[in-house]
């Protein structure tokens, strides 16, 4: 599974973007649960947000499916939240 | 109960602006937080705050506040702040940590969200007469010490929230005075001309709310336009980054050049005008050009640019002139409108204002 985090606005409005493979990590299975349940929780329109707050879109690439999905902040569930930091920080 | 739903939409966020006027009733019932929580709050403050209300005005099928000195003691006029610890989660508004009056604690954050929401109830009152925000004494709310390592500091409707920086590129985003500033300011467009936070009108809104910013570290620095940097956002990076600030109002464009963040993308004139899909329509890029705008017009009047500048600026924004959707020219017209109006047909201010906008390629209607 590949998966995808593209950050933009913010105060800066400097955009971020990285991308993490599962595959061979220890972690894969925990990663695809909970990008699974991010981009379920992140699905239909992108929502406005609001003045300086973080907007993110994400990607979720396995085996020729493929989901985006999109939130905003303060409104990211656990799930996003947590999917957010690990993409941004351990992905390339 | 009448009077409160009257009221209750000019607490409206900007996000809020492109519900249509049909809908914006709704708002206060609606199930998503983010649109129903500040409805229902104020509906809530509304209770207690009733002799202090302003009187609202239909205007452009939107109900909006025009700003009437409440009946209030000028000198009973004091800042109610409450500084909040989220305790690096992302649940808001987190623990109460510090009260108006109270004592500083040991948490530096704390008291610079505490002293930097001061500051800017000071310049709100004592050089434009806004009672708070709102003009009516509205409650300051802030938040520290948002998620974990969270680079970044945002106005969510009704608080203003600060991350610790990821510390790698970005330190505590409670360090600038401005960056404090600019989020209430976002507050101070909400009550007043609400510009919606999308394309022109939204790029218009952040380069509000840094030109407010930046006159709040002026002003509490007793700077004139000549001494002070301009910047916005100094003091943010880490020592890591090489760049001063993130934006800078006297040179869009140059504020930062790093290896890890790039180059400050930052127009400073119409034809450079970027047209992107992202970050609401690069409302954080095209800012440069109506900030470039208010830097040229505040060093041409010389001495404190938040006398003369600020207040037409200030005039514009709470003048009810402006629709939502404004755009830059309109904007610019309303601003020689005001300056007009307030210094005079063809004054050095009304003549200065003109003049600013032509040097960013900007065409008043």
């Amino acid at each position: 599974m590949r998966i995808t985090v593209i950050r933009t606005g913010g105060f800066g409005g400097l955009t971020r973007r990285a991308t993490l493979q599962t595959a061979g990590r220890p972690d894969a299975e925990e990663l695809a649960h909970l990008a699974d349940q991010a981009v379920r929780e992140g699905l239909g329109e992108a929502p406005m947000g609001v003045p300086d707050g973080f907007h993110y879109e994400v990607r979720v690439e396995s085996e020729g499916s493929a989901a985006t999905a999109h939130f905003a902040d303060p409104k990211l569930t656990e799930a996003q939240s947590a999917l957010v930091r690990k993409v941004l920080k351990e992905g390339a | 109960m009448n009077a409160h739903r009257a009221h209750s939409p000019q607490t409206h966020p900007v996000f809020c602006t492109i519900v249509p006027p049909h809908l914006l009733d709704q708002v206060s019932r609606n199930s998503d937080e983010v649109l129903s929580r500040p409805a229902r709050r104020t509906l809530e403050r509304d209770a207690t705050q009733r002799t202090r209300r302003q009187i609202t005005t239909v205007r452009h099928g939107l109900l909006s506040a025009a700003p009437v000195a409440p009946d209030i003691d000028p000198a009973d006029r004091k800042p109610q702040r409450t500084i909040s610890d989220a305790e690096n989660k992302e649940t808001l508004p987190g623990k109460t940590v510090r009260e108006e009056g109270s004592e500083p604690v040991q948490d530096a954050s704390v008291n610079r969200a505490y002293a930097g929401l001061g500051a800017t109830f000071e310049l709100f009152l004592s050089v434009y007469d806004r009672y708070s925000i709102d003009g009516a004494g509205l409650a300051l709310d802030a938040t520290v010490h948002y998620g974990e390592e969270y680079a970044n500091a945002f106005w969510d409707g009704e608080r203003m929230v600060f991350g610790d920086g990821d510390g790698e590129l970005f330190r505590d985003f409670t360090l600038p005075v401005d960056v404090i500033g600019h989020e209430l300011t976002h507050g101070v467009t909400q009550y007043s001309a609400n510009l919606e936070y999308q394309g022109q009108s939204g790029a218009l809104n952040e380069s509000v709310s840094d030109v407010f910013g930046a006159l709040i570290k002026q002003h509490s620095l007793g700077q004139s336009a000549q001494d002070a940097d301009w910047l916005i956002g100094s003091g943010l990076f880490t020592d890591r980054v090489e760049g001063q600030a993130l934006r800078s109002m006297k040179a869009p464009g140059t504020a930062y050049h790093d290896d890890v963040l790039g180059k400050d993308p930052q127009p400073a004139k119409m034809e450079d005008y970027v047209n992107t899909g992202a970050d609401n329509g690069g409302v954080h890029i095209n800012s440069g050009i109506p900030n470039h705008a208010f830097y040229t017009l505040a060093m041409e009047l010389g001495g404190n640019a938040w006398e003369r500048a600020g207040q037409i600026w200030y005039d514009t924004l709470t003048g009810g002139s402006l629709q939502p959707d404004t755009d830059f020219a309109t904007f610019a017209t309303a601003t020689t409108e005001a300056a007009k109006s307030r210094y005079g047909d063809g004054s050095d201010e009304h003549e200065a204002v003109r003049k600013c906008w032509s040097e960013v390629g900007v065409t008043a209607r």
